[in-house]
């Protein structure tokens, strides 16, 4: 297939003005979009024009722009961060498009992603289950010597694969039940799988779960979709891991509770 | 008290139908294995039954328990159903599904309530029946019937599509998901559907194509 240097495409943009008002499909014709474009420079041309024309530009969150940060993401075609694998909505080029396309932008719905305005969402419960225990209580002191913990290179590998995830909320978005089982496994298993995040790894699976069920996410029905979508390919590998964290952590947890 | 928080929350909630679904599937395996005698003739599965029956107390306790799991199995996940359903596939103007062949994930609830009302139809007619008439002289009957035998083979290609998803899905709940084994699991979750399949539903078909003529 020959890719065209520009493109014409149609853009079927969800536009609400906050979590309170009701939103609304608004149509969009966008001429000359260079195929070299990602997605979301594509989205900059529009708000330009939008701004020259005097209308409200289409809000959409966005940070590094080079698919790190997890800021930026929106269904497109009802697929979330568009049709490539493994890609993020800032590192999408137009040029998996092609002309005369009419694109359907949502924003990433669950019930625990409030949206704020057209595109961009309320991630916030994300945080507060990483705020209830998805970290590593340090004491500081003198620096230890390096390479003092041993940490073998398979399980190093393990725990970043699981540390890539960032935290973008496409497995929420893609999940038919709304459930964050990727996003808490993910997290879990970075901490649980190396030797400075074992000692907490009961009281730890029992908080982030219970946080997590706390916000509203729904249930696995080990569908795959969250796995199919992830930007950073994070493996449902990871929930198996969390049920075995959090199966051990309800049955031989020490604590009373 | 740790074990209700546990049963309360959504991993908990997943264990029960994962442990549950495990012991149906052994009930399966050892239904499956006192049904192939039909096809060695009436005789055999007469006696069959017959062996079985004259230990009243333990038909008693797997009815009981079966009851018992069945009933933690489909409450569980129709509780699992409702909850999910609050999101629903409607919350966007386009949905797409990435990964192929979801079918059988997809289907779970309405497949999973099939099979229950095909249980009560199966009890219906072999548990609760005329105790005077064999049992042996009774499935032939039933299953040779056309409208009973069809639907006992669409059950269980039903049953089939209910397993090769939850075969599956039970072993990554329980947590069990090995690069290394990962091949094999989704194999034999092909296997057990297309077995199950071919065993149970081969009763019916055996009575209705004239096979079983000299059973």
């Amino acid at each position: 297939m020959k890719i065209m240097a520009t493109i014409d495409l149609t853009l079927n943009i969800w536009r609400q003005k906050d979590n309170d008002s009701l939103g609304e499909f608004e149509i969009y014709q966008l001429n000359n979009i260079s195929t070299d474009s990602s997605f979301l420079e594509m989205l900059d041309v529009l708000n330009e024009k939008l701004t020259r024309e005097g209308k409200i530009p289409v809000a959409f969150d966005h940070d590094c722009r080079e698919g790190i940060c997890g800021m930026c993401g929106a269904v497109i075609d009802g697929v979330a961060h568009g049709p490539e694998k493994a890609t993020t909505l800032c590192q999408l080029h137009m040029r998996n498009f092609s002309t005369g396309d009419t694109l359907v932008i949502e924003p990433f719905r669950s019930r625990a992603f409030p949206v704020k305005r057209d595109l961009m969402i309320d991630r916030s419960a994300f945080d507060r289950i990483i705020q209830s225990g998805g970290y590593v209580s340090t004491n500081t002191g003198g620096a230890i010597d390096g390479n003092s913990i041993l940490i073998p290179s398979d399980k190093a590998e393990l725990a970043m694969d699981a540390a890539a995830c960032i935290g973008c909320g496409a497995c929420v978005a893609s999940c038919p039940n709304g459930a964050a089982m990727l996003f808490t496994g993910a997290k879990i298993s970075q901490l649980c799988l190396l030797p400075q995040g074992a000692p907490e790894r009961h009281s730890r699976a029992l908080a982030m779960i219970d946080a997590m069920d706390k916000e509203g996410f729904g249930n696995c029905s080990n569908a795959k979709e969250c796995e199919a979508v992830c930007p950073k390919s994070i493996s449902i590998r990871n929930i198996a891991r969390l049920n075995r964290e959090y199966a051990k952590a309800a049955f031989l947890s020490e604590t009373k509770k | 008290m740790w074990i209700v928080r546990f049963f309360q929350s959504s991993i908990g909630k997943k264990m029960i139908m994962a442990f549950t679904g495990m012991l149906l599937f052994l009930f399966l395996c050892t239904h499956v294995m006192g049904n192939s005698t039909i096809y060695l003739g009436s005789s055999h599965f007469q006696h069959y039954a017959d062996t079985l029956h004259s230990f009243p107390v333990i038909v008693y306790l797997f009815s009981i328990s079966l009851l018992i799991i069945v009933s933690l199995h489909v409450g569980f996940g129709l509780n699992l159903y409702f909850k999910n359903r609050e999101e629903g596939d409607s919350r966007y103007a386009v949905t797409k599904r990435v990964v192929e062949n979801s079918l059988a994930s997809r289907t779970m609830i309405f497949s999973g309530l099939f099979i229950l009302v095909f249980l009560l139809v199966h009890v219906a007619g072999f548990t609760f029946r005329d105790e005077h008439e064999p049992i042996s002289e009774l499935v032939k009957e039933l299953l040779g019937g056309f409208f009973y035998g069809s639907f006992y083979i669409i059950a269980f290609s039903v049953l089939g599509l209910h397993l090769s998803h939850g075969f599956w899905s039970m072993l990554q709940t329980f947590g069990v998901n090995h690069p290394r084994y990962n091949k094999l699991i989704s194999s034999l979750s092909l296997f057990f559907s297309v077995f199950f399949f071919l065993f149970f539903a081969g009763i019916p078909l055996y009575f209705m194509t004239g096979l079983g003529s000299s059973y």
